[in-house]
């Protein structure tokens, strides 16, 4: 019948929508733009590169903020929202978006004064590799961010069904120092780890991100953390 | 894509300098569709709906648009 079709296919947008603008969705949101905007600093007309920037959601408020950016991603897809993003703040002038491997970027050594990769690094197979490409076409800033091993997260990625990356402290330590990149300041947060956030009902969501706030200030706890911001200079 | 880009953008697999072949412009400076060459190994990149595609060519042909 076909009314059962559409409500159906309502109730899989509507359940869409949920997770993505929950306000579980929209504390992660953020959080996650916060950290960035921290890290980088004064924007106007500095050249950023963002990779893996999906559908533009840090590289449209970048831009916004006089950046002058790059969005890399490698599908056509994710960048077609993002051009209409960027159509409708207006920032279409200061912004490009572009099909490319972070493993094999196609820039100059030392072009940008900021480089970020956010949401990256649990997808990436030869973490060295791309830390080393990112390094490469940076003069300065590389910020990345990692879901931590040994945190409430590692129970969870077992009911994930992609499976992903995740790191230790010494791991993005070792990382680090094999890239040549010198950390300045890390991050750690979220001790009920982005998925949780995003299955919890509205009403409760505040208060659980109020809790996990206070059980990271305690001393030692930030170990639990499930998510890290790593700010390094090359 | 912006004709501009051009100073900046380079061969993803030797780095050398892109040639722009432009096929169709929104205006003086927006390339919409066309080619970029690399003026080394020759490799060719395309430029589509305004994106310019710099995946290595191992990588087009998995990936879905």
């Amino acid at each position: 019948m076909k009314g059962q079709e559409w409500y159906q296919a309502d109730d899989v947008a509507a359940e869409y929508d949920d997770k993505r603008f929950s306000r579980g969705g929209r504390l992660i949101d953020r959080r996650e733009k916060e950290a960035v905007l921290d890290a980088l600093g004064p924007l106007e007309d500095k050249r950023v590169l963002e990779v893996a920037c999906g559908t533009g959601r840090f590289t449209v408020m970048l831009a916004e903020r006089g950046a002058d950016i790059v969005g890399m991603d490698i599908s056509a897809a994710m960048l077609e929202e993002g051009r209409q993003k960027a159509q409708a703040a207006g920032v279409s002038d200061t912004l490009e978006f572009m099909r490319g491997d972070a493993a094999r970027l196609p820039f100059p050594d030392d072009h940008f004064d900021s480089v970020v990769a956010m949401r990256f690094f649990h997808l990436a197979d030869t973490p060295k590799s791309f830390l080393a490409e990112l390094r490469r076409v940076s003069n300065d800033q590389v910020f990345f961010d990692t879901f931590n091993r040994f945190s409430t997260r590692s129970i969870y990625n077992w009911a994930l069904p992609m499976g992903s990356r995740l790191y230790s402290r010494y791991e993005v330590d070792s990382l680090l120092e094999k890239s040549n990149l010198e950390l300045v300041n890390a991050e750690h947060d979220f001790v009920f780890p982005y998925g949780f956030y995003r299955k919890i009902p509205d009403d409760v969501a505040s208060a659980f991100r109020s809790l996990d706030t206070k059980l990271l200030s305690v001393p030692g706890f930030d170990r639990l953390a499930s998510v890290s911001y790593w700010d390094t200079r090359v | 894509m912006k004709e501009s880009l051009m100073d900046v953008l380079c061969c993803p697999m030797d780095k050398s300098e892109l040639e722009l072949e432009v096929d169709e412009r929104a205006d003086d400076e927006e390339v919409l569709a066309g080619t970029l060459v690399c003026s080394e190994c020759g490799e060719r990149y395309p430029i589509e709906d305004g994106i310019p595609n710099l995946l290595p060519p191992d990588m087009r042909d998995d990936v879905p648009a």
